[in-house]
């Protein structure tokens, strides 16, 4: 699975792998560029997924034909 | 004895009778609420129930067709405490009057809790709390679903929470009753709506109140819609104290709503330290692994066999030492096996032509000895030859092992010819001398002839 395809979860979970892995006394020094290599772009990929998350409040109401409407809530507006 | 024609007045059958009550009674009460405790509780075939409610004084016959018992909240129990709604009539058969009930709903903390018990035991035997339905809550869901009240502090105590923990969320609120006759089935629809909407979590809350208050989340139909909904639930109702049948379903229960906040979505600036401090582990166990390595390469390049190499020129030897001693042994054997055999076959031979015979094979023999010995040692010489090159080329082409044993390449200034030959540089010539780490420009300022010894000799 690409790195750019995977979820937060899923690349926090390979970044977990990653380092029992490297911490492994017996894999090979290319082994061992390779999951470093991975292991850096995995963290980059959290930290993206971190921050590209849509900020947004709605207030999901169904109309009297039975359609769906999120709207912003506006919490002031309530009593 | 008076006979009953003395009188001028109707008389009625039985039946008349009550069918003349029951018309009466139907219609002074049609639509009455009556509260009593339950005794002598029927349900025949699970269908139709019977039952008394009755105080410290009386009693009243009740019966609850199956196709209003059927979707009770709660279960009719002997010793329940309940008001029914429905109207009065009568069982003409036996001239008894009786309530036929409509709806019902268990009264007082006593029964409340009665019918909580009862609805736990029961989920609980159809598997509903255990641990392997129980869904996984996202650490970073997408859409977070919330059904509750838009008016009350709940929503905001999850907003303020979000807010803290994690500024980019999005949050879908789907407003419902949290309380009275229709919040369950609203929690319920709400539930399907977030669904619909493609929530990855739905947290249903409401903030604290009496066992009455909360008893849409102690019903029967939410319970269901939680345990097949197919996004994990998050159950936050009321107060640390207050649990509610939701909070058993559900995957995950919070205290409070806004407990609910801090389990639905990470901790932001916690993670952030949280990668840090794995980029941070994972840079410093490559530079271990590369100092290990680099530690053993520095082991092999010292090993013997780079630092003398001539040690494999000696084990050669040995072997052909072996191949020799061999041949020598093989050859004595055959040749005295011939001479056996020759001695055999010259019996009664004519002595002359068999001298002469001799005297040829052995001329033979002798050129023949001759080109073999020429022929091994030549084979030899190639051989050694090239070893010698091989040998050369393992020195020559390993500057760097040489180098790090603390050696140095010497260049002229400008060329890039090795000198190594001190006829080579004149003095107060210009070079350039090369070290494992760097280079150093020097003057030649004298020359002193001298015959190294170098322990392997070159034989150039």
């Amino acid at each position: 699975m690409k790195i750019e395809k995977m979820s937060f979860e899923q690349s926090m979970e390979k970044l977990e792998e990653i380092v029992k892995e490297l911490e492994n006394e017996n894999i090979s020094l290319e082994e061992s560029m390779e999951k470093f290599e991975m292991g850096i772009k995995l963290s980059s990929n959290c930290l993206k997924k971190l921050n590209e998350a849509e900020s947004k409040i709605e207030k999901l109401t169904r109309t009297k034909n039975g359609k769906l409407v999120a709207g912003e809530l506006d919490l002031e507006e309530e009593k | 004895m008076r006979d009953h024609k003395d009188f001028n007045s109707k008389i009625y059958t039985v039946s008349e009778l009550n069918s003349k009550i029951r018309t009466k009674l139907e219609s002074s009460y049609s639509d009455i609420w009556l509260e009593g405790e339950v005794s002598n509780f029927y349900f025949q075939d699970k269908k139709h129930m019977y039952f008394d409610l009755k105080d410290e004084n009386s009693k009243v016959r009740v019966v609850m067709f199956h196709r209003n018992n059927r979707d009770l909240l709660f279960e009719i129990e002997e010793g329940l405490h309940i008001i029914v709604n429905g109207y009065v009539s009568v069982y003409e058969k036996r001239g008894e009057y009786q309530l036929i009930a409509l709806d019902a709903r268990p009264v007082g903390r006593g029964s409340l809790i009665l019918a909580f018990e009862h609805l736990k035991k029961k989920l609980e035997k159809k598997g509903y709390f255990e641990r392997i339905h129980k869904k996984r809550i996202p650490i970073m869901p997408g859409k977070i679903g919330v059904a509750t009240s838009s008016g009350g502090a709940v929503i905001r105590d999850i907003i303020s929470v979000l807010k803290r923990r994690f500024e980019n969320f999005h949050l879908v609120l789907r407003d419902v009753n949290v309380q009275g006759i229709t919040s369950a089935d609203e929690i319920c629809s709400a539930i399907d709506d977030l669904i619909e909407y493609g929530v990855d979590v739905i947290i249903v809350a409401r903030g604290g109140g009496s066992l009455e208050d909360l008893w849409a989340f102690n019903t029967e139909i939410l319970a269901d819609k939680i345990f097949n909904c197919p996004v994990p639930v998050i159950s936050a109702v009321g107060h640390e104290t207050d649990y509610t049948i939701s909070d058993f379903v559900a995957d995950r229960r919070a205290a409070t709503p806004s407990v609910a906040g801090e389990i639905v979505i990470l901790n932001k600036i916690e993670v952030l330290e949280d990668l840090k401090e794995i980029n941070n582990k994972i840079k410093n166990l490559l530079k271990s692994k590369i100092r290990k390595y680099s530690r053993e390469v520095d082991f092999l390049i010292n090993r013997r066999i780079f630092v003398k190499p001539e040690i494999i020129l000696l084990r050669f030897s040995q072997d052909t030492d072996d191949v020799r001693t061999r041949l020598r042994e093989n050859l004595r054997r055959v040749i005295a096996a011939k001479t056996q055999s020759l001695f055999e076959c010259s019996r009664g031979m004519d002595e002359k032509k068999l001298f002469k015979k001799v005297y040829t094979f052995r001329m033979e023999v002798e050129n023949k000895n001759i080109a073999m010995v020429s022929n091994i040692k030549n084979y030899i010489m190639s051989r050694k030859n090239g070893l010698k090159m091989i040998l050369k080329n393992l020195q020559d082409t390993n500057p760097i092992a040489v180098l790090l044993r603390g050696f140095a390449l010497i260049y002229e200034e400008k060329a890039d010819k090795n000198i190594k030959d001190i006829n080579e540089v004149k003095i107060n010539q210009k070079v350039r001398i090369i070290l494992r780490n760097g280079m150093l420009k020097a003057n030649i300022f004298d020359k002193i002839y001298k015959k190294l010894d170098l322990g392997f000799k070159n034989e150039d």
